[in-house]
């Protein structure tokens, strides 16, 4: 598994299909967590079942931890899980690239 | 050596400190911890934190204020969790957090290591009502006089440590 992260709109997802030809892609992966939440799912648990079931995929992700920590109970254990799931990831995957700009920086 | 530690919420700082604080000298090991744990979230976040430094031998020093007196002793090595913390006490508390600066500074002279973690709350697009972009303004201003004194500052991404500042001293931690 590739994993292509970045803030939002910074170009991660052009990036990993243009370095990766044919490969699937899973994008907009902290969206699936936040539908792995509402299904009640345990958000490592999802990031642990992703690199078991695709481990070829390229995950494509949005960073969504840097910010005032939302006063919404729900807002925040949906970052909390997001940025677990992320590192969990980040941990599994081949390699790391930090998109900025649309530049990608190869962080692992 | 004093190593500032920044990133994400739930982007792996705790732990990557902990890694740090790990390779480093000094007696005795202080944890110095600002969270009030008031209700079951921050509880259940202390819970884990405690956790993952079991094994770590610290001293934990309650510190939600008053950084400067805090009863840390000369050579000591020192993991400060966390500047964010620490500020939103001091200023929405009673305290005073115009102090902070001065006790960092006092800190990290005495203490043989000092491991900072902050936070990244700077990066969401959205504006505030004033007195929360007061402390979006005194976290930053605090971040860039502890990066400043730093030997090494990280920024963790996703669990990664990624160096922006002492790349002689970040290679020595590249494997934490």
């Amino acid at each position: 598994m590739r994993l292509y992260i970045g803030g939002a709109y910074q170009g991660q997802l052009e990036l990993a299909r243009s370095e990766n030809p044919g490969a699937p892609v899973i994008e907009d992966f902290h969206e699936r967590v936040r539908e792995a939440l509402l299904r009640g799912e345990d958000a490592l648990a999802f990031a642990r079942r992703v690199c078991e079931e695709q481990p070829e995929a390229v995950v494509v992700a949005n960073e969504v931890g840097c910010g005032i920590v939302p006063m919404d109970a729900g807002e925040r254990a949906y970052r909390e899980a997001a940025g677990r799931a992320l590192c969990e990831l980040a941990r599994q995957a081949k390699t790391v690239t930090r998109v900025v700009c649309g530049i990608g920086v190869r962080i692992k | 050596m004093t190593i500032l530690v920044t990133g994400g919420s739930c982007s792996g700082k705790s732990s990557f400190a902990e890694r740090l604080m790990a390779r480093l000298d000094g007696a005795p090991r202080i944890y110095l911890a600002t969270l009030r744990a008031q209700d079951a979230e921050s509880r259940a976040r202390v819970a884990r934190h405690r956790a993952q430094r079991a094994q770590g031998g610290y001293r934990t020093v309650e510190c939600p204020m008053d950084l400067q007196g805090a009863p840390v002793e000369a050579g000591a090595s020192v993991l400060l969790e966390d500047l964010p913390n620490l500020l939103a006490n001091e200023m929405f508390d009673g305290g005073d957090w115009t102090r902070i600066g001065g006790a960092l500074a006092g800190l990290a002279g005495r203490c043989a290591n000092l491991v900072i973690v902050t936070g990244d709350v700077f990066a969401d697009g959205a504006r505030y009502e004033e007195s929360t972009e007061a402390y979006r303004a005194a976290l930053a201003r605090l971040g860039a006089q502890a990066a400043a004194m730093a030997d090494a500052v990280y920024e963790v991404v996703a669990g990664i440590p990624v160096c922006v500042k002492g790349e002689e001293a970040c290679v020595l931690f590249t494997r934490c």
